[in-house]
């Protein structure tokens, strides 16, 4: 038996350096994940940030992919802001509002 | 309101917001941009980060309509899987902040977003964009 322990005593350092660098892969690999890398599926929740939540209307007609984010509520914690509990249920806005605020609006558009 | 004040998110219970596209620290990084964006220029800047119903220009347009305040509001909207990037300026802000500033700002962003730096492109287009707009 005390062979077997002697064969066996120096294997156990090796054993747990093997193990510590299997688990710095994986956890490697697991904070790659969340990376965003173009032409690849990238899926994650919705966010919407605001540097303040009261900068939101109440009138929110929420994106289909939003809905479920805005219903466990939450923008960023670090982003300080929230959309409301009820967004996703939120009424559109009147057709012919929306319109006037849209055809008063500039911007840019891209695509990469 | 806060991801951990819902009482959905519970004390034990992680807050979705982590299952957005940015980590801690990206969120750190932006909640400075946008405040500071804010407080530099008087208008409300806003981010958001998800898929866009085609045409994408027209949702955008709907996002940034559900600002408090519309014309007074800049609303970067950004799909990474149609790699689609959207700047919606109200009237007023408009004034300030010209199509053709937007669109430098816009070529900043897709410049970072190509290289997979999605958070970087938001930070620095947003500070590119606030300075264009100057103070308020």
């Amino acid at each position: 038996m005390s062979q077997y322990l002697q064969v066996l005593a120096p294997l156990v350092p090796a054993g747990l350096i093997a193990l510590v660098i299997t688990g710095l892969v994986y956890a490697g690999s697991a904070r790659r994940a969340k990376r965003y890398r173009p032409g690849r599926s990238f899926d994650f929740t919705p966010v919407w940030f605001l540097s303040a939540p009261e900068q939101l209307n109440g009138r929110v007609d929420a994106p289909a992919g939003l809905a479920s984010a805005a219903a466990g509520a939450a923008l960023p914690a670090a982003a300080g802001a929230a959309l409301p509990a009820s967004a996703a249920a939120g009424a559109a806005l009147p057709a012919g509002a929306l319109t006037d605020q849209i055809a008063e609006t500039g911007g840019a558009s891209d695509r990469w | 309101m806060t991801a951990g004040d819902h009482p959905d998110s519970g004390l034990t219970g992680r807050p979705e917001v982590l299952d957005g596209p940015f980590n801690t620290r990206q969120l750190l990084r932006l909640d400075e941009a946008l405040r500071l964006a804010d407080q530099s220029t008087g208008f409300t800047f806003s981010i958001y980060v998800g898929e866009l119903d085609e045409p994408v220009r027209g949702h955008a347009e709907k996002l940034h309509a559900q600002l408090a305040e519309p014309e007074r509001s800049v609303q970067i909207a950004v799909s990474p899987n149609q790699r689609a990037l959207e700047i919606v300026t109200g009237a007023l802000a408009r004034r300030r902040l010209p199509d053709r500033d937007c669109k430098l700002a816009a070529l900043s962003m897709t410049a970072a977003f190509s290289g997979g730096d999605l958070a970087g492109g938001l930070v620095s287009g947003l500070a590119q964009l606030a300075d264009h707009a100057g103070r308020s």
